[in-house]
């Protein structure tokens, strides 16, 4: 029988990440201290463990990586900086960060606010929401690899049911899937899809705006479309940046459903430099040429990469983002 | 647990250097289960021959992994040190591994199996063959024949001569005659040049060749290849584009009786020989007209390729592996595999319209004994096509970059059937990476021996 | 480390500072406040707006679910009436079920995403259970760091361990295994430490006080008190993991090379190379194969519908 220590749950005033301030006391822990910071690291001993195996020793051995020349079957040599000069020359290199780029900057302002109109049109249905919310988040259990059949299927140039509703309305569909400019904007359209659930998260954030907000919004005269930008916009804005950052973080990791659709084994043929992407050229090299040295080093860039732009982001929100409660 | 896990990875090591000393010499029977990838049964021809080398490997239990090759997962498979025992590769495959040291010479198991190289097409073997030392069993060739559909062309006023390739302009002004499009998409292909599959074969057509003779020099950028790129994409432009084609192309039923000849839709094209007994099964009836693929001058060509057995690095009965590997293409086991084919055809009242081994004392003897002379029309000409193919063939020579050498100029097709780069850009830019993958693969080899 | 879960994870946004539901309402874990009545317009104009609304979202489930209704369809159909893009087949026929049977292990492939599926999402929930309630319960010096590093180790994308993790896994014989698909689950995963202790941190503390006075211990409050009182979070725990799990194709594209062990979206990966474009353009066992892959998730969120929604709905808010 241990720690017969007061549990430290949070009052439910203080919730989330804002949990009750850790005593600032800079003396020796007390015994009693020590048993239960000890009683806390057993709980917690799991995630050390794989924290150090398989997140920073990984990250380390990378970099180390980074500098060799190594295939698996024969042993590393150490190459220095070849690698990364070798990068700044791959004309792959650079096409596959300009895809990821593109397909990220149309993929995740698109995706956002197809995600808030159809959030608003479910906050519309007072009974019905509950239907409309399944089905829109449905398509979000579908393996990637079925997306990308799907995609395959649907955005077929001469047969595809999506050229075959353009058609409808005199529209003559592109070869979505096939034609070099077509490609990623099929990928963009696939991945709005799967929006459901980003719609579920932007509905649960509109249900948490208070209605006062709006009358009053009413009172002074404000549209629909004032109110929106106004009142709805501001209020959700958290989990607006939420939605962003996620996909943000996911649009630089592509690669499954570009993956399905356009490589593989024995689809050489069909290899298509439109939808190479930087997670996409990285398994190439790491895992199909066995260049585990080079792959390491791009992955490295690539880790700058998303950090960069998570940085920004956070930079930006703090600007942007108003959260509930807070001070201004 | 962590300790170990670090220690473990302390420092990346290769795992392909463990002795060297492989023993393809069994002693007794091999036995166990061994595991075979990248090979499938699928018809007659393999099945028969499976059988046959199963049955005297008495006390193996063979496992196949079926699909074609996944290179990304052999290779893993290999570095990770539980690599199949037997892997079944295309041939312009063996020398990436080989030079990765992912698979074995097999020289000693020639010997000790008493494979009888000679009797191998000479192109095939040569594929495999590195300073002296081979690395595969080769077995099946593939060839080119021209197809196209008889309907169509004579509706045109054209004959299978204006599609067999000896006269380009002949080629492009037929493409035209044969195309369709209805509202402003594709209906009828009226030539495929095949791209980027046979660019070697349009290259060789008009004298070049992609890669020197010693393995060593590529000679992509050089203006007979331009232009042969030229010409071919130049036949997808005509038809709206190669995505137009190929988005076309993609949907049909090939393998069918709903194939673009049967309905009507392709023109003509050549296609490997194998196609010839997939039309003759599923459609019998449709209109066909068949030739070699020709030079200007008027002789047959043919871009050989074909699949080769070879034993994995790690491998753990390389003796029976070497034994599988004998016993699916030595002759007696073609010419049963063929018997077998020639009694099911015969039964459906269909033509044995031929295989091509890739060992020639079977084609031979399947030839003479085998394969009718006097087949109903066009299934004749399709046989003679075909044979004619075989005894005009090429390849490219060995080389231990030959996987990176193909994705380089197959690339450069690519981005100019995408419309990123023109023919002479894109081949100069395939001409800058190819060479250096076979300068680095050549350096290492040559380091090493 | 773990599958990432392909729902929105949340971002460790550097405002942290969204109120809590869960928090606000400790007895509960229910779900979020009942809808807001729709704006009061009244007469005419209102019915119309409605119409309109209705309309708009009736046209999007169309667009959701057709493509899984097409999918189905056509993998009724024959293989020349694939692309007829027909609702209803116009020649309906199983045969594609017995030629994808024939032509790949699929009871194979289905029994080892099980085994996966199952050890993956009960090891995470285990674990990381564990680990929440190790933040959430204790008190010490260096909690709050520490606990910013667990958050921060969700921002790091999956690519860049890749390699290591792989050479990791190698050394110790196990690729080729499916073990790196789920061992590493034994320990946590940052997503749902965050999670869970969200979770945990919403409970009333005199369960724990009572307890304390009748002698229990750390392991028993937790595993006597804690988990049943958190039972929804673990069930949303498993099924997240159990879905990133199941849709996975990364890892066994990289992990497994032998046909037997494949997974089942591996599995769909090697008959697209085989029957798809570049391949045998055989579009009628592909898209039956879809169907098998896809199926087994349809019925998964209907079965754990309540917590899919809400759960989801969860993540967002907590950023």
């Amino acid at each position: 029988m241990t720690t017969p220590v007061a549990p430290a749950l949070p009052t439910p005033a203080t919730g989330g990440s804002r949990e009750a301030p850790v005593r600032r006391r800079r003396a020796r822990p007390s015994p009693s201290e020590r048993r239960e910071r000890n009683a806390a690291l057993r709980f917690i001993s799991p995630w050390i463990v794989g924290f150090v195996v398989f997140t920073a020793w990984p990250i380390l051995y990378s970099a180390y990586l980074s500098l060799t020349d190594y295939d698996v079957i024969n042993d590393p040599t150490f190459v220095g900086l070849d690698n990364y000069r070798e990068m700044a020359q791959d004309p792959k290199v650079a096409l596959s960060l300009w895809n990821t780029l593109v397909y990220t900057v149309v993929q995740v302002p698109l995706y956002t606010v197809v995600a808030l109109a159809l959030a608003l049109l479910l906050n519309q249905a007072a009974r019905s929401a509950g239907f409309f919310r399944t089905a829109f988040f449905i398509p979000k259990m579908t393996p990637p690899v079925a997306v990308g059949v799907l995609l395959l299927l649907l955005f077929n140039g001469q047969y595809g049911i999506v050229n075959e509703v353009l058609s409808w309305v005199g529209i003559q569909g592109p070869s979505w899937t096939t034609d070099q400019d077509w490609i990623k904007p099929g990928l963009v359209l696939i991945s709005l899809w799967t929006v459901g659930s980003a719609v579920i998260i932007l509905l649960a954030a509109l249900r948490n705006v208070p209605n006062d907000l709006y009358d009053a919004a009413r009172v002074d005269g404000a549209g629909f479309w004032r109110r929106t930008r106004a009142v709805t916009v501001p209020m959700i804005s958290g989990a607006l940046f939420f939605v962003v950052v996620i996909n943000t973080i996911a649009g630089f990791q592509m690669f499954t459903e570009a993956y399905s659709a356009y490589f593989g084994a024995g689809n050489s043929t069909y290899r298509n430099d439109a939808a190479l992407f930087c997670v996409i050229y990285l398994f190439q090299e790491g895992f199909q040429e066995l260049h585990m040295g080079y792959a390491s080093a791009l992955a490295w860039l690539l880790f700058v990469v998303i950090m960069l732009v998570t940085v920004v982001q956070l930079v930006v929100s703090r600007r942007l983002v108003y959260y509930e409660g807070e001070q201004r | 647990m962590v300790v170990a896990a670090l220690a473990l990875t302390g420092c990346a090591q290769g795992t392909g250097d463990e002795g060297a000393d492989v023993d393809f010499s069994a002693d007794g029977s091999p036995s166990g289960e061994r595991s075979v990838m990248g090979f499938g049964t699928g018809d007659e021809i393999g099945e028969v021959r499976y059988d046959r080398a199963t049955q005297d490997l008495e006390g193996v239990d063979v496992r196949l992994a079926e699909g074609e090759l996944d290179i990304q997962a052999f290779l893993s498979a290999v570095a990770s040190g539980n690599p199949p025992d037997l892997v079944y590769a295309n041939r312009d495959q063996i020398g990436t591994f080989a030079s990765r040291d992912a698979i074995l010479p097999l020289d000693e198991c020639v010997d000790a199996e008493g494979v009888d190289l000679d009797a191998f097409v000479d192109t095939a073997v040569e594929q495999v063959t590195f300073d002296g030392s081979v690395y595969g069993i080769p077995e099946f060739n593939q060839v080119q024949v021209t197809m196209a559909n008889a309907d169509l062309l004579s509706a045109a006023g054209l004959t299978v001569d204006d599609v067999n390739g000896s006269d380009r302009d002949a080629v492009t002004a037929a493409n035209e005659a044969l195309m369709r499009t209805a509202g402003g998409t594709l209906s009828v292909i009226g030539f495929d040049s095949k791209l980027p599959e046979f660019l070697p074969l349009w290259a060789k057509a008009a004298g070049a060749d992609l890669l020197s003779e010693d393995g060593r020099t590529a000679q992509l950028d050089a203006p007979e290849v331009v232009e042969a790129l030229e010409w071919a994409v130049g036949i997808y432009d005509a038809q709206g584009g190669f995505p137009a084609v190929k988005t076309y192309r993609d949907s049909a039923d090939f393998f069918g009786a709903g194939n673009q000849f049967a309905t009507g839709v392709l023109g003509a094209m050549p296609m490997e020989q194998w196609y010839i007994n997939v039309l003759n099964e599923s459609s019998p009836d449709a209109p066909m007209a068949f030739d070699a693929v020709r030079t200007p001058g008027g002789d047959a060509i043919a871009f050989a390729s074909g699949s080769a057995w070879a034993v994995p690095r790690g491998s753990e009965n390389p003796a029976a592996a070497c034994r599988f590997a004998r016993l699916m293409t030595e002759t007696d086991a073609w010419v049963q595999a063929a018997q077998a084919r020639a009694d099911a055809r015969a039964q459906d009242g269909l033509v044995f319209t031929g295989v091509l081994t890739g060992n020639e004392e079977a084609d031979e003897q399947i030839r003479a004994d085998l394969v009718p002379d006097d087949a109903p029309q066009p299934w004749q000409d399709a046989i003679d096509a075909m044979y004619e193919a075989n005894d005009a063939t090429f390849a490219l020579p060995a080389n231990p970059a030959d996987n990176e050498f193909e994705t380089a100029w197959q690339d450069a097709v690519n981005r100019v059937l995408n419309g990123q780069q023109e023919p002479a850009d894109a081949l100069a830019q395939a001409q800058d990476e190819a060479q250096q993958a076979l300068d680095d693969a050549w350096a290492r080899w040559d380091e090493e021996d | 480390m773990t599958t990432a879960p392909s729902f929105p994870r949340p971002a460790v946004s550097g405002a942290g500072a969204a109120t809590d539901p869960a928090a606000g309402t400790p007895e509960t874990l229910g779900p979020p406040p009942p809808a807001r009545p729709a704006p009061s317009a009244r007469g005419p104009r209102r019915r119309w707006l409605r119409a309109v609304v209705l309309a708009a979202l009736v046209l999007a489930t169309v667009a959701f679910v057709y493509p899984l209704l097409w999918l189905l369809s056509a993998s009724f159909k024959p293989r020349a009436e694939v692309f007829d893009n027909r609702l209803v087949p116009r020649t309906f026929t199983l045969d594609n079920y017995v030629t994808v049977w024939q032509e790949a292990p699929l009871a194979l492939w289905l029994g080892n995403t099980v085994v996966v599926t199952v050890l993956a999402a009960g090891l995470v929930t285990v674990s990381s259970a564990l680990v929440a309630w190790g933040f959430a319960f204790f008190r010490f010096r260096g909690r709050g760091p520490l606990f910013g590093l667990v958050l921060a180790t969700m921002m790091l994308p999956g690519a860049v361990t890749m390699i290591p993790t792989f050479l990791i896994w190698n050394q110790l014989g196990l690729v080729g295994t499916n073990v790196p698909l789920w061992a590493g689950n034994l320990f946590a995963s940052a997503f749902y430490v965050f999670l869970l202790r969200q979770f945990f941190l919403g409970l009333p503390r005199e369960p724990f006080e009572a307890a304390r006075l009748d002698g229990a211990n750390n392991w028993q409050m937790f595993w006597r008190i804690a988990v049943p009182l958190c039972r929804p979070a673990l069930v949303l725990t498993f099924l997240f993991e159990a879905q990133a799990s199941w849709t996975d194709l990364m890892r066994p594209l990289i992990y497994l090379q032998d046909s037997s062990t494949f997974t089942i979206p591996r599995g769909l990966k090697a008959l697209i190379d085989q029957f798809g474009p570049g391949g045998e353009s055989q579009w009628e066992v592909v898209v039956t194969a879809s169907v098998i892959t896809t199926l087994p998730m349809i019925l998964l969120f209907f079965l754990g519908q309540r917590h899919f929604v809400e759960g989801v709905a969860t993540t967002g808010s907590k950023g």
